[in-house]
């Protein structure tokens, strides 16, 4: 068994963009792709990049921020009301 | 422009029990919350411990109309999965006989989902006259003249005052500031987990006053189990150093052991949600304030350096952090040296005791469940040899107990340098220089009395406090 991830999750959509790659810093670790387990990042040749659906699918942890050591990834939470809600948190 | 004397960003744990203490001192207080309410955004649901009834005189009000989610009891079951995905053996526990805190003997935990504790919470400081601002993401931190005096949120409303970052573990007030980036790869953990939907009757008659189980594993970090009214959760962490592959896969091998499948069967829990979140977990806290900063719990890295228990600490302070701004107010210096005072304060509670022997405990518990591979693999076979070695009729008993002994013996290779590596260095911490009495046992017996205090300085055990 295998639970559905994103029938498990409720979100209000409307946020403004909070996750940006800055490519150019960028050096293809590849910590992202490992750490997030909504499986948002990926990578294509040597270029690692953001699922288009993130804001959708996204659940606002901030490890793709905390493990990225080029600091090519900003990171900050979606606006205030919007995002991920968690009622048995 | 809004003027204030206390601006506390985030409105968990930490930050509504600073907007309490600040605004009862008469401060006038806002707290923010980007959430529509407190809550909605936090994932731990999980244990409060008895200590929180000590030092929160108010927790005594927490009942369930106030919160329906509450389930206390006090019982824990360890179980051992061996690295076939087995459950080898499990084991049950209840307070000990050396508990001394009466109420911690009927109930170890009171597990709570956030979504109705933090709400709760958060109405003792809007009762103290705290003004709480929800659905609101404060974005920056203002300066003037070069120095931090507020916060700007995400509409480019400006607010002056003394900050406390209540910011969780990913601080914006943090980063603003200057003081953290983000946390050293090793000082901070994530934690998928999923919460399961079960019939209050069904807890209570297959659980019983079981409130929650560790799932100790060869095969995936330690899995916490816990229990609330209607539902549980199940996760598991680990550093962000440790993880090869996608964290929630680890999880997802504790929900398909047959064992789990079983319970989850006789349960009839239906998985309802699914949360991640990160979890400083560390030795020792550094940078937790700046000139008119000051940042509490997730945010200063606050967290039990052995079990990571984070509400308690983010509430203790919380409670230290208004009262140093107070004092910073009233003294007209918020430098970062008068602020200094917030570390004082807080080193002096119960949970500055905890850090006195932070990075032993944080160690060895890295080096243990957190290392199911490396350690786990022979640690849940050698203990299960001994819990239930003895139960075999195969042989005659003898035979056994020099069966059973031959196994243990084949572990030491890798238990003795554990010893020596992770549980000597906390003993050492604990006992200092009564260490030498451990490596001679005739010595130890003669000094019975002085070994009892040298546990009792160590840990600085005052009058009448066990
Ligand atoms: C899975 C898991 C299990 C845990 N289990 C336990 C347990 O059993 N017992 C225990 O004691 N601890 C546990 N912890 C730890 C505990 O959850 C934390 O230590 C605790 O929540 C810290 O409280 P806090 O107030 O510092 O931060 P948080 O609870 O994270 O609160 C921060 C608040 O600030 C808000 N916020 C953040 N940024 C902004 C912003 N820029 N603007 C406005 N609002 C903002 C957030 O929405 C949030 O409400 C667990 C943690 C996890 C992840």
């Amino acid at each position: 068994m295998k639970p559905d991830i994103d029938a498990l999750v409720t979100r209000i959509p409307g946020s403004v963009d909070f996750i940006q790659l800055d490519s150019a810093k960028c050096n293809q670790c590849g910590r992202c792709l490992v750490v997030c387990t909504m499986n948002l990042w990926r990578k294509r040749g040597n270029k690692v990049f953001l699922a288009n659906d993130y804001k959708s699918r996204c659940l606002e942890c901030g490890a793709c921020y905390q493990v990225c050591e080029a600091d090519a990834i900003d990171f900050h939470y979606p606006s205030g009301g919007k995002g991920v809600v968690y009622e048995r948190g | 422009m809004k003027d204030y004397d206390i601006i506390v960003v985030g409105a968990g744990p930490g930050g509504s029990i600073a907007a309490m203490e600040a605004a009862s001192r008469g401060l006038k207080t806002v707290f923010f919350e980007r959430g529509r309410k407190p809550g909605e955004k936090n994932s731990s649901g999980c244990g409060l411990g008895p200590r929180m009834w000590q030092d929160f005189r108010f927790m005594t009000e927490l009942t369930p109309d106030s919160c329906p989610s509450m389930r206390a009891g006090a019982a824990s079951r360890s179980y051992f999965v061996n690295k076939q995905g087995v459950v080898a053996g499990y084991v049950m526990a209840r307070p000990t006989e050396s508990v001394s805190y009466e109420p911690a003997k009927s109930f170890i935990t009171m597990n709570v989902y956030r979504s109705d504790f933090d709400p709760w919470l958060a109405t003792y400081a809007t009762n103290a006259g705290a003004e709480l601002k929800t659905s609101t993401l404060v974005t920056g931190l203002m300066r003037e003249d070069g120095r931090v005096t507020g916060v700007i949120d995400e509409h480019g409303e400006k607010y002056r005052g003394l900050v406390i970052g209540a910011d969780g573990v990913v601080s914006m007030v943090a980063r603003e500031c200057g003081l953290r980036k983000r946390w050293g790869q090793d000082h901070v953990t994530l934690i998928p987990q999923y919460d399961y939907a079960v019939d209050p009757r069904k807890i209570d008659d297959i659980m019983g006053d079981e409130t929650l189980a560790v799932w100790w594993s060869a095969l995936f970090p330690a899995a916490y189990h816990v229990f609330f009214h209607d539902g549980f959760h199940i996760g598991l962490g680990n550093w962000m150093t440790w993880w090869d592959k996608n964290p929630l896969s680890y999880l997802n091998q504790v929900v398909n052991l047959e064992y789990f499948k079983r319970l989850v069967r006789i349960l009839d829990a239906r998985p309802r949600e699914y949360h991640v979140h990160l979890l400083p977990w560390q030795g020792t806290p550094t940078d937790t304030h700046a000139d008119n900063v000051i940042l509490v719990g997730d945010a200063a890295g606050v967290p039990c350096p052995l079990e990571a228990e984070g509400i308690y600490p983010a509430m203790m302070t919380g409670r230290a952090a208004a009262e140093t701004a107070a004092e910073a107010i009233s003294a007209g210096d918020r430098s970062k040296e008068f602020l200094d005072l917030y570390d004082r304060k807080w080193q002096q509670t119960s949970v500055g005791e905890e850090f006195k022997t932070g990075p032993e405990l944080a160690h060895i518990w890295r080096a243990l469940p957190f290392s199911p591979k490396e350690t786990m693999t022979w640690f849940v076979p050698m203990i299960m040899e001994i819990l239930g070695g003895i139960l075999d009729w195969s042989q005659p008993h003898a035979v056994r107990v020099r069966q059973v002994m031959r196994q243990v013996k084949s572990y030491l290779p890798q238990a003795v340098p554990f010893l020596v590596k992770e549980v000597m260095p906390l003993l050492q911490a604990i006992l200092g220089d009564k260490m030498e009495l451990l490596t001679s046992p005739e010595k130890l017996m003669a000094s019975m009395p002085e070994l009892q205090e040298a546990v009792a300085s160590a840990f600085e055990e005052k009058e009448g406090s066990s």
